[in-house]
């Protein structure tokens, strides 16, 4: 394969570092204890729902969602071994076909998707589904990360550094709301900006951005009332705790029903139906239930500590692109567990973001292992840390 | 921005827009989500966690078992029974299957309900509990649990409740009150005693998921036992409740009584409520039913608006407890107050004479007051002024007595209680343990007392311009007439633990003593000498043989509704008690505007007297006292009719010779074969009956003659040869005196030979017809 790997960076040189041989073990060991976690989490969580099966899925069968979790875990480690197997070149290389495909996927979703709860955002057969926009955020940060370093240098003007990466969000931003699929959105374009943002592009253009995004909140706000009153129950969920705010006061339910050490792993009462998505977006609040502020904090910890090995890990990549796509995939995992923690506790208004390594799922738990793969990749080429 | 002209390595500037990412992403957004996490798990975990309990247990369980109510001689006025309420769960239904057609035909079969209506309740969707029926029957529940159990269909349920039953019926019915179908009492004793009578539920806490079923592993549940409530014992009477239901409603049917009547029975000594009756009443077993006459004015309203508004009316008025939460003008009834206010203070003494010329100038009035005899009485003495209930004479006691003594005997009575404001209008209760009394209306005392104008004492000393309750008034009689005592009336006497055991038992409660006991024993005298004096008396109707009764007439005119539409209306009351000498009871009954067709001449002496008579007549033997008759007595009081069938006719006239009765004989033989009317019929002094020697009993009815207003023996004769007989309810003194007043068999009413019609007297004194 042709990649190159022995260009030494200026800090490098500067740290003396040595080249290690292998993974960063501290990422993986994280990533591994934490998936661990989310499958017993998964367990504890969905065998009321699996058990009682109010919507006719599981057969009654108490670990229905487990085992697939399982599966999908075992798949997803796999597919990160694989994935650490291959050179940060083969990505970049591949990064626009990646892309292409990606947006090919998109496109048909408006299509022949599997519509559930009235949006089109699965493609597949049966069983086997895959979620398109979860692609398209992996597809963003290799992307990006190319077009940066192909653009080394001129990132600074709007031609160069701004335009072109607007346009693509723009366009996967357009499929997704034909979808629709709002949090998959606000994700993408957090991530994109962050990719323009770590590959230098003016800060003026982020306020500029920042302030065209509030005024779009405003006028939304305004015009449609589906999102003031998303935003009124974010404000007063328990004026509605019937309706629209009955998943968010189940949330605070839960959450505040574990207290200090929780009710110990499995005896949620909450999950006995009265909290909806306990096993999916709402996983977090199951887990703060049953063991408490302190297993929260203890995870939401592990959490922090394998973003931080991450963004460290990218700091040490002497090349260019390694560098900006493991920032990326970092930054993508802490958005992700930001928003979801922030959802499900109402520090943020309610939509479906799922909490990466533990939330039930097949596609989403195989691309974000698949992504810790590409960060332990680039791992490989730096030294010891 | 620092240097962007790189090669092939990350850049300085890169580098330090990570660590500004490394620093949102990985520390302060997580330190954010802590902080929340903390509010949320510590601060707030109290109010949460409570939340969340009161949603994931679900109580269960029945409804606790009421407390029985009973007379003061333990019969029960009101019961509680177990029921069942069936229910149904459309969502399991639905998720089982289950055939809602076979569900809505048997249901609709065992309960009588519309098949439709069990069909939509059965189709309703996502809910898991609609009711189909209530308070059902053992019998029936036990149907439909085993149609439940045949069909194996478990979306019908059944859930344990408590039914209130009034074994009684309308008997009491505004005393005990009633329960509403959470069985929580809304009127009456019901009511007011709710908190000592419901109990609390026994209940079962258990864990469940968000759709009310039970948890999968964990089976938390606490079992709490209920309660049974207290069980109340009245100092209701049943039996003289019945008696003076018996009598007031045939008063209300005998002189068509338009707006009702009431009655109250009184221990005098105690103030405990012997009996409270208020017409017309009500099944408390079916509280929301309506009379058939006012069920028929409800069916033809112009709209379902009109209806339901009638329906609310007619209920509301059904409910209402006259002798409660009435007020009225007591008019002549209160001379009592007058009398003894008059005698206590010494205003007047018994050996002082009143003149009446016919009226009477106050000052402050245009018009002088005129007594209800035009002409006047002329001279009497005190106790005649008080038989002849005159007007002018009691005028004359009043100004003696003075507006401030007036006043203040008032409020002593309890008829209102003076403040410090002498311009407010005044009121008093008298504090009975039962919801809805109302308050007496006086004028204020500056009013009242006003030195330039007299005229509110004036009336108010023979009961008008002021109002009170029914119940102010015997409850300030019985202080008359009992040695001065005023008693804190009361209906319920003692409260049981359902254990049994004595809870509260309730003591008479003395308010204060009002008169002498002296005076009070001048006020009974005089008293009686108004029912028992056959010659000046106007309260001369209400006399029982052998008993001694004291009372007072009343006729009130509703001036206020003269004043607005012209029309006259009267409230008509008698307050008697017995015996005189040593009161038990006391006895109050009005009747609310007496038609003016029945012919009767609408006044307390010839309405109400009679009543509380015929009252009396039932209740005083039944309360134990012995009468005593005077010759006079004995020689005109009712016979009995001997058995005479199977005698030689020379013996059977013996017999009935020796009963007091005359006869005559049909047929031709030597022994009675049978006689009219059967043995011991009590019927009038002097009837003569038939004895039939063989011949043939006619079948034939006769068609029964009008009797109001002719002399009792006139009645008498006229009737027997009809072979009808007659008997009076109440005491004949004088045969060719006393007229008719009421019959039980109306004109025109056919009646079998030998019935006996039952007819109540009155004094045929012309004399005796005033509004007094």
């Amino acid at each position: 394969m042709r990649y190159d790997t022995a260009r030494l960076s200026d800090f490098s040189v500067l740290r003396g570092e040595e080249k290690k041989d292998g993974v960063d073990q501290i990422f993986l060991i994280l990533v591994l204890i934490l998936l661990s976690c989310g499958v017993i989490m998964v367990l504890s969580a969905s065998f009321p729902r699996a058990s009682y099966d109010p919507a006719h899925v599981t057969g009654g069968n108490a670990a229905y969602y487990f085992i697939r979790q399982l599966i999908f875990a075992a798949a997803g480690v796999g597919a990160m071994l694989l994935c650490s197997r291959f050179p940060m070149g083969f990505y970049r290389r591949y990064a626009r076909h990646f892309m292409a495909l990606t947006l090919l996927l998109l496109a048909l979703v408006p299509f022949i998707g599997v519509k559930a709860n009235g949006s089109r955002r699965w493609l597949g057969v049966g069983s086997l589904t895959l979620q398109p926009s979860e692609l398209a955020k992996l597809a963003v940060i290799l992307l990006f990360a190319a077009m940066i370093c192909r653009r080394r240098g001129r990132m600074r003007s709007f031609r160069e550094g701004i335009a072109p990466f607007a346009l693509i969000l723009a366009v996967i931003v357009g499929l997704l709301v034909l979808e629709p699929h709002f949090s998959a959105s606000i994700i993408i374009l957090a991530i994109g900006a962050a990719m323009i943002f770590l590959g230098g592009a003016p800060l003026g253009w982020f306020a500029a951005a920042f302030g065209a995004a509030g005024a779009a909140l405003g006028i939304l706000l305004v015009f449609f009332p589906y999102a003031s009153t998303r935003v009124s129950t974010w404000r007063d969920p328990f004026s509605s705790s019937s309706n629209e705010g009955y998943q968010i006061v189940q949330s605070l339910y839960t959450i505040g029903s574990g207290g200090l050490g929780g009710v110990g792993l499995g005896a949620s009462r909450q999950k006995y139906l009265y909290l909806p998505e306990e096993h999916n977006d709402f996983i977090f609040s199951v887990l703060c239930e049953e063991l408490g502020f302190l297993g929260a904090a203890l995870v939401l910890l592990l959490f922090a500590l394998l973003i931080l090995r991450g963004y460290q890990i990218a700091l040490h990549c002497r090349d260019p692109f390694s560098f900006l796509v493991t920032a990326g995939i970092t930054t993508l995992l802490a958005l992700q567990v930001f928003l979801n923690v922030a959802v499900v506790t109402n520090l943020l208004p309610c939509t479906g973001i799922s909490l990466p390594l533990f939330s039930y799922g097949g596609t989403a738990l195989i691309l974000q292992l698949a992504e810790m793969g590409i960060v332990l990749s680039a791992s490989r080429e730096i030294e010891a840390v | 921005m620092a240097n962007n002209n790189w090669k092939n390595a990350p850049g300085i500037g890169m580098l330090r827009r990570t660590l500004f990412l490394m620093a949102v992403c990985g520390i302060v957004s997580f330190v954010l989500l802590l902080g929340r996490l903390y509010r949320l798990q510590i601060t707030e975990h109290e109010k949460y966690e409570s939340l969340a309990i009161s949603q994931q247990l679900r109580e269960a369980g029945g409804s606790p078992v009421r407390g029985e109510i009973c007379d003061r001689n333990g019969f029960p006025l009101a019961v509680s029974a177990s029921v069942d309420n069936v229910y149904l769960s459309p969502v399991e239904i639905a998720s089982n299957g289950e055939d809602k057609d076979l569900i809505a035909d048997r249901l609709s079969e065992i309960l009588g309900i519309p098949r439709e209506e069990i069909r939509e309740k059965a189709s309703r969707k996502g809910s898991w509990y609609v009711t189909v029926a209530r308070k059902v029957e053992r019998e029936t529940a036990q149907r439909v649990r085993e149609f439940k159990n045949e069909c194996g269909i478990r979306g019908v349920r059944l859930e344990t409740d408590t039914k209130r039953y009034y074994p009684n019926a309308t008997l009491c019915c505004h005393l005990i009150g009633f329960v509403g179908t959470d069985n929580s009492g809304l009127e009456g004793i019901e009511a007011q005693y709710n908190a000592f009578l419901e109990g609390s539920a026994g209940k079962t806490l258990r864990e469940v998921n968000a759709y009310g079923a039970e948890l999968l592993f964990e089976k938390y549940a606490e079992h709490v036992a209920g309660t049974r409530g207290c069980d109340l014992v009245t100092t209701i009477d049943s039996t003289i409740q019945y008696y003076i239901e018996k009598h007031l409603k045939q008063a209300v049917v005998d002189y068509d009584v338009r707006n009702g009547a009431g009655a109250i029975a009184m221990d005098v000594d105690t103030g405990a409520i012997l009996a409270m009756a208020s017409l017309g009443n009500y099944d408390p077993n079916d509280f929301l039913a309506v009379s058939e006459q006012d069920q028929a004015a409800v069916d033809a309203a112009a709209s379902p608006e009109e209806a339901a508004g009638l329906l609310r009316a007619f209920q509301q008025r059904q409910w209402r407890n006259k002798a409660l939460s009435d007020t009225y003008e007591p008019g002549s009834t209160f001379k009592i107050i007058t009398l003894s206010m008059a005698l206590d203070c010494g205003a007047v003494g018994m050996n002082d004479a009143f003149y009446c010329p016919g009226q009477v100038s106050v000052l402050g009035r245009s018009s002088p007051i005129r007594c209800w005899k035009d002409g006047g009485h002329g001279s009497q003495t005190l106790t005649q002024a008080v038989q002849h209930s005159c007007n002018a004479a009691f005028v004359n006691i009043g100004l003696r007595v003075g507006a401030e003594r007036f006043y203040e005997y008032c409020d002593a009575f309890g008829f209102l209680r003076l403040t410090d404001d002498p311009d407010e209008n005044l009121s008093a209760r008298t504090g009975i343990d039962l919801a809805g009394e109302s308050g007496s209306i006086w004028w204020s005392r500056n009013t009242f007392c006003s030195k330039r104008n007299l005229s509110q004492l004036a009336a108010a000393s023979f009961g008008q311009t002021f109002t009170i309750t029914p119940l102010q008034l015997v409850t300030a009689v019985s202080a008359c007439v009992n040695g001065g005592r005023l008693m804190r009336p009361y209906v319920v006497s003692e409260i049981r633990a359902p254990d049994g055991t004595t809870l509260v038992r309730r003591e008479p409660e003395l308010v204060r003593r009002v008169i002498s006991e002296e005076t009070s024993r001048k006020v009974r005298g005089i008293l009686e000498q108004v029912v028992g004096d056959p010659n000046e008396g106007t309260g001369r109707n209400a006399s029982v043989a052998g008993y001694r009764i004291g009372g007072k007439t009343g006729t009130s005119e509703k001036v206020s509704l003269e004043a607005a539409t012209g029309e006259k209306q009267y409230i008509v009351s008698f307050i008697g008690f017995a015996p005189a000498d040593d009161p038990k009871i006391a006895l109050l009954v009005f009747l609310d505007t007496p038609s003016t067709e029945t012919g009767i001449y609408i006044s307390g002496g010839q309405m109400a007297a009679p009543l509380v008579g015929k009252m009396l007549t039932d209740i005083l033997p039944y309360l134990g006292v012995r009468p005593f008759y005077s010759e006079a007595e004995k020689a005109n009081m009712d016979a009995v009719m001997p058995h005479t069938v199977g005698k030689s006719l020379g013996e059977a006239g013996e017999l009935i010779r020796g009963a007091g009765l005359r006869y005559r004989t049909l047929g031709e033989g030597d022994a009675v074969t049978a006689q009219l009317p059967a043995a011991y019929c009590e019927i009038a002094r002097g009837t003569e009956v038939i004895l039939y020697l063989g011949a043939e009993m006619s079948n034939e009815k006769e068609s029964v003659p009008n009797l109001i207003g002719m002399r009792y023996n006139d009645a008498r004769d006229t009737l027997s040869r009809l072979g009808i007989y007659i008997h009076s309810l109440s005491a004949v003194l004088d045969g060719e005196s006393q007229c008719v007043g009421t019959q039980s068999l109306r004109e025109g009413a056919l009646a079998a030979h030998g019935s006996v019609i039952e007819v109540s007297l009155l004094s045929s004194d012309d004399e005796m017809l005033g509004r007094y």
